[in-house]
């Protein structure tokens, strides 16, 4: 692992992305897994901008002390990457997948969306469009369509990006009582002239009544359940069934979770205000994940994707907080990620480095990223990813994250 | 009632209002019904209810407490200090919320105030605003659902409860007095000042969601230049919780001096501005148009007609933002009197429709209630973001959620049903909206709360 700093430009290259370009193409024939089929991938959404330089600080960053002031301050010693970087202390469990060599940080990316609104930053992230709304399915669904990739969100509702041509199942915890099969008998038959209606319940019958899953997973138990793993929070409780769904041999091979709560418009450095909560259950829930796919084996053909709608601005705001941004920070995670570096073509923390002279400027396309895990893990054609997935992304940029 | 008039009673009851257990509610003259109910909305109903001043005074006591319960007074504890809490209040507010829709007689007007709730959405999912949001729907969105509005936005955007929530209340000008105060203070101990300048979430959000949209934003009619000026406008209106008059909204020492321009329009400096802007924005054609996709989608269609749009939005400008024309429009619209349902409810619309259909009484619509809203994916007055609930069928309509009404419809029903003939409420209630599959399948179920579920659970019932 080297890290390149090139001080007439202040740029830091550390990692792939330098290298990736010149790699020989039979590096990427090796990245396929075993057997198709095989390769499970996680995608989880950051829903609300996280605020990239606080959870992987740059502190090696000549410009960094003096760009976030009072954000540059850490109660506990920030755990040391590769390059300038450095993870938030709390997610030291990620910092122990870095130093396994499991974990990858990529830094400066974002989207090609830059105006900075949640809900348009979320629908570009979610539908793999270029602008908000020219495209209203989601690019995970696209991407499984043709091969009838299975997948699950562990929410209520369909996430976007896995809103298309296939079949989605959920699951989220719940308190109330199971109905029985025979009243979801007849409310299939009510549901005759409602498609929409039917095919939700049907989906829904078959996780919770259907044949196949174990007991402890059909059912209403799943209140008590979670009760039980209280040390991982409730994304750490999504995550850890995520981890029993995806183990399953037949059952999905995708999954998305989503975790709120990213927004730190006001004291951000609160070491027990809900940045910090959120770093540590997003911390807890990963490490729950890796604990549930690892008996199996599975955790070995994993790739999980961590990613936000946007960063937020370098500068702290009038109220010890940040404002949206564009450029931030992502995670590529799993058995099967070449991890232990921070992929990041450094643009500097300078006022005139900066996107319109206040955001981390983008230098690496979050799509890139994204493409990259589909062709590489999922096999997906390229031919597709350039076209159906992400429309007018031709040319961008591979990056080599997987294990040859 | 004729079979035409049963119909527009059918759809003015279910889709125009919040269900009801007979439509004879809604006359011969199913129209003028919903006219008749243009207006404020009802008072609340509910004990223990705070008006705003009350509220912030219960939010400032509360933090007194808190901080007392550092150096708890001998012979207490911390937890006996800070016992009660906001659970009281916030119990009050949702039970108020519920129990006002279920009992309604103006169900139109209560759904217009859900609608203004959610559009000015002030949620419980950020500590600020606890024990205020009640307070907010009550004083800033009720009384003027059918006023201008301009004058919703102003009530909405200078309420405390928005000025903590979207963070204004800690927003400050770079070169107001406040930030120059607390520079010098800083200097004098040598630490970093605490208050430093803006925060642009509300200037934002009152552009994006409030009033010109998003779609606004996309094709350049503003831009982070108007977001940074508009928040500096906003500057100085706050909430003094430490004040002893809280009523005072905006304060000099906090606001940005000089004059701010935004959407090419300069202001001056002073609290003055804010209404200026907000004017402005009013009677600006990108909110007109966005108001009038947003009503015209809650009524109509998730994706609504154009038309119906473009006249809904030439109603509200030509009536200086005015509302109730903008309704009198809607209701004559022959667009939103579709037989076929487009709409599908949300948890909330589904749980009171429930209470209504099934004449809960007081007592049970507190059992039936928030716990049943929040365990079918909605959290009331708890929406996840400054966006609000979605009111889009795709995004209440994943298996889980279904699977969730499902179960929440089976006990209901397992308590009701045997008591409740399914039949013959869902001639009543319904009428012709009824199908005729549904109908068979009420008829041949294996008893009453097994028919009562499948009633809850109808297309024809689930959606509006």
């Amino acid at each position: 692992m080297t890290s390149m700093i090139d001080s007439s430009r202040r740029r830091v290259l550390v990692g792939a992305l330098g290298a990736a370009a010149l790699a020989p193409l039979s590096a990427l024939s090796f990245a396929a897994t075993s057997r198709p089929g095989d390769a499970r991938f996680v995608f989880v959404i950051l829903r609300g901008g996280l605020d990239g330089l606080y959870a992987v600080p740059a502190i090696g960053d000549p410009d960094f002390a003096a760009a976030r002031g009072p954000l540059a301050q850490y109660e506990q010693a920030p755990l040391t990457l590769s390059g300038p970087f450095a993870l938030h202390p709390n997610l030291a469990q990620m910092h122990a997948m870095y130093g396994g060599g499991e974990l990858a940080v990529l830094h400066a990316v974002g989207l090609p969306y830059r105006d900075r609104s949640h809900f348009d930053a979320q629908q570009v992230l979610e539908s793999g469009g270029v602008r908000p709304y020219e495209i209203g399915t989601g690019w995970l669904a696209r991407a499984l369509a043709p091969t009838s990739t299975k997948s699950i969100a562990l929410s209520t509702a369909v996430p976007l990006v896995l809103r298309g041509p296939g079949v989605v199942d959920t699951w989220a915890p719940s308190a109330l009582s199971d109905p029985g099969a025979d009243l979801v008998a007849r409310l299939a038959q009510m549901y005759a002239n409602d498609p929409a209606l039917a095919t939700a319940l049907e989906r829904a019958r078959a996780l919770h009544l259907g044949a196949g899953m174990p007991p402890e997973m059909a059912g209403a138990d799943t209140m008590g359940e979670a009760g039980k793993n209280k040390r991982y929070g409730n994304f750490g409780v999504l995550a850890q069934r995520a981890a029993e769904f995806l183990a399953q041999s037949g059952g999905p091979q995708v999954a998305v979770l989503e975790i709120g709560g990213w927004d730190s418009h006001a004291n951000e450095a609160n070491p027990n205000g809900a940045l910090a909560n959120g770093l540590r259950q997003l911390d807890g829930g990963l490490a729950a994940l890796r604990e549930g796919l690892l008996p199996s084996g599975t955790w070995n053909r994993t790739v999980v994707l961590v990613a936000t709608e946007f960063g937020r601005e370098v500068a702290v705001n009038g109220t010890l907080g940040t404002d949206h941004g564009t450029g931030g920070a992502a995670f590529v995670l799993g058995g099967a990620v070449q991890g232990g570096r921070v992929i990041a073509d450094w643009p500097g923390l300078a006022k005139r480095d900066r996107y319109e002279g206040r955001d981390l400027r983008i230098t690496t396309d979050l799509r890139a990223v994204i493409k990259s895990v589909l062709a590489d893990h999922l096999q997906v054609a390229t031919s597709a990813l350039d076209s159906a997935v992400f429309p007018g992304s031709a040319g961008s940029a591979k990056l080599l994250l997987l294990k040859a | 009632m004729n079979s035409a008039s049963s119909l527009q009673a059918a759809i003015a009851a279910h889709r125009f209002g919040l269900g009801e257990a007979s439509l004879a509610v809604a006359g011969s003259d199913p129209r003028g019904w919903l006219d008749a109910q243009i207006g404020p909305a009802d008072a609340p109903r509910g004990d223990g209810l705070l008006n705003t001043a009350q509220a912030l005074d219960h939010v400032a006591a509360e933090r007194e407490k808190r901080r007392e319960a550092k150096n708890p007074p001998p012979g207490m504890t911390a937890e006996q200090v800070l016992a009660g809490h906001y659970r009281e209040v916030i119990t009050a507010d949702i039970r108020s919320r519920m129990l006002t829709a279920a009992l309604t007689t103006r169900p139109f007007a209560e759904r217009l105030q859900w609608f203004w709730s959610n559009h000015f959405t002030v949620s419980l999912a950020k500590g600020s605003t606890r024990g205020l949001v009640g307070a907010f729907e009550r004083d800033a969105i009720r009384p003027n659902i059918a006023g201008s509005f301009e004058s919703l936005l102003v009530a909405s955007t200078t309420h405390p409860a928005m000025l903590r929530y979207l963070d204004n209340s800690q927003s400050a000008g770079p070169h107001s007095t406040i930030v120059a105060r607390a520079a010098r203070r800083a200097e004098r101990l040598g630490e970093g000042p605490r208050i430093t300048g803006l925060n642009e979430n509300l200037a934002r959000e009152v552009l994006e969601l409030h009033t010109l949209g998003a779609e606004a934003a996309r094709s350049g009619q503003y831009t982070q230049r108007d977001v940074t000026a508009f928040a500096a406008v906003l500057t100085g209106w706050r909430v003094a919780l430490l004040d002893d008059d809280r009523s005072r909204l905006f304060d000099p020492l906090w606001h940005e001096p000089g004059s701010k321009t935004v959407l090419g329009k300069t202001y001056p400096a002073g609290p003055e501005a804010l209404r200026q802007v907000l004017h402005d924005l009013a009677v600006h054609p990108a909110t007109a148009h966005f108001i009038a996709t947003k009503l015209a989608r809650h009524f109509v269609a998730d994706a609504p007609p154009p038309a119906l749009v473009d006249r809904l939005a030439s109603t509200y400008l030509k009536n200086s933002t005015q509302l109730a024309p903008v309704y009198r429009e809607l209701i004559r619209s022959p667009e939103a009197w579709n037989a076929q349902p487009a709409k599908l409810k949300t948890p909330e619309e589904f749980v009171i429709s429930s209470a209504r259909m099934l004449g809960l009484d007081r007592r049970s619509i507190d059992r039936a209630d928030a716990g049943g809203v929040f365990a079918l994916g909605q959290r009331v007055q708890a929406a996840p973001s400054p966006a609000g609930w979605s009111d889009r069928a795709d995004d209440w309509l994943g298996p889980d959620a279904v699977w969730k009404r499902v179960e929440w419809s089976t006990r209901v029903a397992s308590r009701l049903g045997s008591s409740i003939d399914a039949r013959v409420l869902a001639a009543q209630s319904l009428g012709p909206l009824l199908e005729p599959q549904t109908a068979t399948q009420l008829e041949r179920a294996a008893d009453g709360p097994q028919a009562l579920a499948l009633l809850l659970m109808a297309p024809e019932f689930q959606r509006r």
